[in-house]
């Protein structure tokens, strides 16, 4: 029932598009959440300080081993986050806000030894609490191969697990270095 | 045992009601993925739900009321008919995006994973015919003579099938990664929200070129037009919020704040049902004061708002 290419002739201009879109910042069918946070006894602009300059992760991210940002802290900035484990991440910038100590940002390209996910996109947000603060730090993201049949290294719950395991370790390095002691 | 399905019956018979447009004052349907079940919103709350098999996403609905939804990672379908258990439909295909056609005959689904769309019998499941498309087919839509659109999310275009014949008739541009899918009420235009341009692209349904790709908010993830035709709503996943545009001018007038992660939206009468995928739940929208008004929890996962009467988004 597939039809000949040579009758539809705008079919040509699709796929010549096709190699450049990628299949690899392909999303899968099913989405998968994150939702972690972390209380830090220091107040919510002593904490922005520190984790709201984008291309500074690398200051208080235990797994990254460096981090590079195209500009500054502004709307299509990417930063390269090499992490110790081997791969790189590359992530834009879609907003960022000092008013309310947020910002939100997505994956660029996918790297699967750094992550075993397809696409992910997040959001790290400070607000006071009590007098110290809290980070929360969400996302959605989708499995490493996308198809219906995933093997288990690049499956949901490989994505699940790599990704909260990343966040965690990020939250608590975030703390450890707001609050004065060595992530070390 | 027998007491039991008997119950099981009555109990969805009350849930669904009588499906069709006529039920009452708001009927909206909400499809939780992770959740996997079916919530019937009426009057501002859950008034009904539906267990449905594992991670159903899209959905669509006929005429008499019967209820479509795809399972994309358990290669099926399953229809929610009033008064009877759902159906599970075998389809051969990652099956994601999903119409019906109005009697409820035919089923189109798009197969995510294999590039096609496939044409089936609602009543057995039998395919009736395939036709090649973009890659990873994403959500599609019918009109009213018989068209496909088609938002081929890898491929940068919409695919349009003549379902009659299943073969593709032509291939529209769009912006990068095209995933929502409406048609304005008069079927002129098509509205596609390209969810990594950040813009919608408005398709001429009569000479099936884009007349225009315009800003529509951070990652456009679902899009629905008011019953007028005026102003076109697209979810914002990556802002939390949804853009209003008019039609006519194509520009955003306002920005509504709902909740993280929003994806489907629907329209019914002077509101707007829109799905918040990470917060569970559904607001609702005036579309006079163009304000949130209101959260209905769901269970986890909502990713799809179908309006009874209104063809798969």
């Amino acid at each position: 029932m597939r039809m000949p290419l040579a009758l539809v002739p705008a079919v040509a201009a699709g796929l010549a598009v096709v190699g450049l879109a990628g299949a690899a910042l392909a999303h899968g069918p099913t989405p998968q959440k994150i939702d972690q946070s972390i209380t830090i006894q220091a107040p919510p602009d002593a904490v922005w300080k520190v984790v709201g300059d984008f291309g500074g992760i690398g200051r208080w991210h235990p797994d990254v081993a460096k981090a590079e940002a195209s500009g500054g802290n502004v709307e299509g900035t990417t930063r390269r986050v090499t992490l110790k484990a081997g791969g790189t991440l590359v992530e834009g910038l879609d907003e960022w806000l000092a008013d309310g100590r947020t910002y939100s940002y997505r994956m660029s390209d996918p790297d699967l030894k750094a992550l075993p996910v397809s696409s992910y996109s997040a959001t790290l947000t400070v607000t006071p609490d009590g007098t110290g603060s809290k980070v929360s730090w969400i996302g959605r993201f989708y499995r490493g191969d996308t198809g219906n049949e995933p093997p288990e290294n690049l499956s949901d719950e490989a994505g699940r697990t790599a990704m909260n395991r990343y966040f965690a370790d990020g939250l608590k390095g975030l703390k450890a270095a707001v609050e004065g002691r060595t992530t070390h | 045992m027998r007491h039991l399905r008997l119950i099981a019956t009555l109990a969805l018979a009350a849930a669904t009601g009588t499906g069709g447009a006529s039920a009452s004052a708001d009927p909206v349907w909400v499809v939780s993925q992770q959740g996997a079940e079916l919530a019937r919103i009426e009057a501002g709350t859950v008034a009904g739900r539906i267990p449905l098999g594992p991670a159903p996403v899209a959905a669509a609905t006929d005429r008499a009321g019967r209820l479509y939804l795809t399972h994309p990672d358990g290669r099926a379908v399953t229809v929610v008919e009033p008064g009877k258990p759902p159906r599970r439909l075998p389809v051969p295909g990652q099956v994601f995006g999903l119409a019906a056609s109005p009697d409820g005959a035919h089923l189109f689904v798009g197969d995510w994973s294999g590039d096609r769309v496939l044409r089936i019998s609602a009543a057995t499941g039998a395919i009736e015919g395939t036709a090649a498309v973009g890659h990873e087919p994403a959500h599609l839509v019918l009109d009213r003579r018989g068209r496909l659109y088609v938002a081929d999310r890898e491929s940068r275009q919409v695919s349009v099938i003549d379902t009659g014949t299943m073969t593709r008739v032509a291939v529209v541009p769009t912006g990068e990664a095209p995933f929502a899918l409406a048609l304005a009420p008069d079927e002129a235009s098509l509205y596609v929200a390209n969810v990594r341009s950040g813009d919608l692209t408005v398709i001429d349904t009569a000479t099936l070129r884009a007349r225009a790709t315009v800003p529509a908010g951070r990652m456009p993830y679902g899009v629905a037009v008011t019953g007028d035709g005026s102003r076109i709503l697209v979810t914002n996943q990556h802002a939390a919020a949804v853009t209003v545009i008019d039609a006519a001018r194509l520009e955003i007038v306002a920005t509504v704040a709902v909740g993280p992660y929003p994806e489907g939206i629907a329209v019914v009468g002077p509101r707007a049902y829109v799905a918040n995928w990470f917060s569970d739940d559904v607001s609702v929208i005036d579309l006079a004061t163009w304000r949130e008004t209101a959260r209905i929890k769901v269970a986890e996962g909502p990713r799809t708002v179908l309006a009874p009467g209104e063809p798969a988004r």
